[in-house]
């Protein structure tokens, strides 16, 4: 039991000497709430004909199957290189704006996700050691309840599987919104190249 | 026979003058563990080599025989053989080395330890810790000054440039500069002393004789939100008049006109850019572009990004051979 506890502690310890303390971003990478479309375009500004233009059916529909990640990059980069064929600056511009509008919200939900998970984390931490003190506790007592020792115990256990289950899986989670900005990179990188 | 001789001669002048100046680029990939080799003239991938855990830093000696990688979750340096890419030995560092500078003449390595605030001194020669000077909170940023007389580090939490005298080892002066200084980069001239601040966003100017501050660089990107412009890496060139500063998550690299530290340009190039090299001619430069994993390349005297190239996972840190 003292193993686990420590082990524990070494691994919160570790992820907030990691991470900094703030529990709203648990990730090594810098928090960055938002993407701007000047990150990864260099071509014409948006005007509001090209804003118009992304509304399209044509243009939306062609962002909407572009977004998704179960479309492989090299399908994806093709179609645009497809579309680019007969698009003009204006329409390559609206395709690029159609994109980011969808993959930058997309994103930022999931960073909101992540300062949930952090959050969470946090709080079965502290449920971990309130179950320890409590356990501590009900050691003390002049005749000490077992079965409620066990089932306390059982809890804790518990509680420290799940917490070390989600810290592990946290270098994945952190990961995600990166995978995101590549892919709306490539695709901006895809698009540039068939302006005219 | 005449014939035969003049095209033999014209052929062995064509075989000397083909192979322009061909420099290798090594480019330490942080998260594949290994270090990409380019060739600078084809800017076509020559190999890619395994260099122990968590390579960042990356340099190479100035005859061209000892290329040092930072092999940070292994705690030392590892020396390679640039030709073959087999490793020859390693340098002890402290733990967590990050990033280096070398010594002009070749001779010691300064190496930024991030874990305990200090800078390690190491010879090369005989792969002794020569000293370990206490710095500030989380020291990270490493240059050297053209004469060898001073290396600077800069410490991300303390945010100061430390000016240490490489003879005593002392530190004899330090400058704040904006939040979280990563990286310190003198002109060839020694007049000038590049630091920037990634947090910040900016690029302090020092003056080395005087240690003041004499101008504080900023950058605004259309369409950019100012949070994603982090400066990292700083290269000049060797007249100094221009010098280039990676901005991280902007994707960018701006240009500024070294002699008015004004912006005159900025460079789309790969995503999360944060060190950078030049060839020895100062032909190309080229940008490790940690999310994107590639490299850009930069036309230098174009202001152009000519071409990208795919690397391993999570480009880190660049070097280009002398020779």
């Amino acid at each position: 039991m003292k193993y686990l506890v420590l082990a524990l502690c070494l691994v919160a310890g570790a992820a907030q000497a990691e991470t900094g303390a703030d529990p709203d971003w648990p990730c090594v990478q810098r928090k960055q709430p938002h993407l701007s479309l000047g990150q990864m375009w260099s071509g014409p500004e948006p005007d509001e004909t090209v804003r118009e233009l992304a509304r399209t059916p044509e243009i939306a529909a062609l962002a909407d199957r572009l977004e998704q990640r179960r479309l492989p990059l090299e399908k994806a980069e093709a179609e645009v290189a497809e579309f680019a064929k007969t698009a003009d600056n204006k329409q390559l511009t609206a395709l690029m704006v159609a994109i980011f509008d969808r993959i930058d919200p997309h994103r930022a939900a999931l960073i909101a996700g992540i300062a949930r998970y952090g959050n969470k984390q946090v709080d079965l931490a502290k449920r971990i050691g309130d179950h320890r003190q409590k356990m501590e506790e009900m050691q003390k007592a002049e005749k000490p309840d077992f079965d409620a020792l066990d089932a306390e115990e059982e809890q804790l256990d518990w509680d420290t599987r799940i917490f070390q289950d989600r810290q592990q899986a946290l270098t994945y989670v952190c990961e995600t919104p990166v995978i995101l900005e590549q892919r709306v990179f490539a695709l901006a990188r895809a698009i540039a190249a068939g302006l005219k | 026979m005449k014939a035969a001789t003049a095209i033999l001669t014209s052929a062995l002048c064509l075989g000397f003058a083909l192979p322009a100046a061909a420099n290798r680029v090594f480019v330490s990939n942080e998260k594949g563990n290994d270090v990409t080799v380019l060739d600078s003239e084809t800017l076509e991938v020559i190999g890619t080599y395994p260099v122990g855990a968590r390579p960042r830093g990356i340099t190479i000696s100035p005859d061209g025989k000892e290329l040092y990688v930072c092999a940070s979750d292994d705690d030392l340096v590892r020396v390679f053989n640039p030709e073959t890419m087999e490793e020859t030995h390693t340098l002890p560092s402290g733990p967590d080395p990050e990033l280096f500078v070398l010594h002009p003449s070749g001779n010691p390595l300064y190496i930024a330890n991030e874990d305990d605030n200090l800078v390690t001194v190491v010879d090369t020669r005989t792969h002794k810790v020569l000293a370990e000077i206490p710095v500030g909170v989380e020291p990270e940023g490493m240059g050297v000054s053209p004469d060898g007389k001073v290396v600077i580090n800069t410490s991300e939490t303390t945010n100061m440039a430390h000016f240490i005298n490489s003879e005593t080892f002392e530190i004899f002066a330090n400058v704040l500069v904006d939040s979280r200084p990563r990286f310190a980069q003198f002109n060839d001239a020694g007049n000038k002393l590049y630091v920037s601040s990634e947090i910040g966003g900016t690029v302090s100017v020092i003056d080395p004789e005087t240690q003041q501050i004499t101008k504080k660089i900023s950058f605004e990107i259309p369409g950019v939100l100012p949070e994603a412009i982090q400066p990292v890496g700083v290269r000049v060139t060797k007249d100094g008049k221009k010098v280039f500063v990676a901005l991280g998550p902007a994707n960018r690299v701006a240009v500024i006109n070294g002699e008015t530290d004004e912006v005159e340009d900025y460079l789309l190039v790969g995503q999360r850019v944060w060190q950078m090299a030049f060839t020895p001619d100062e032909k190309y430069l080229f940008t490790t572009n940690g999310n994107s994993n590639d490299v850009s390349v930069i036309d230098v005297a174009a202001n152009k990004v000519i071409k990208s190239v795919p690397v391993g996972q999570q480009p880190w840190g660049v070097v280009v051979a002398p020779n």
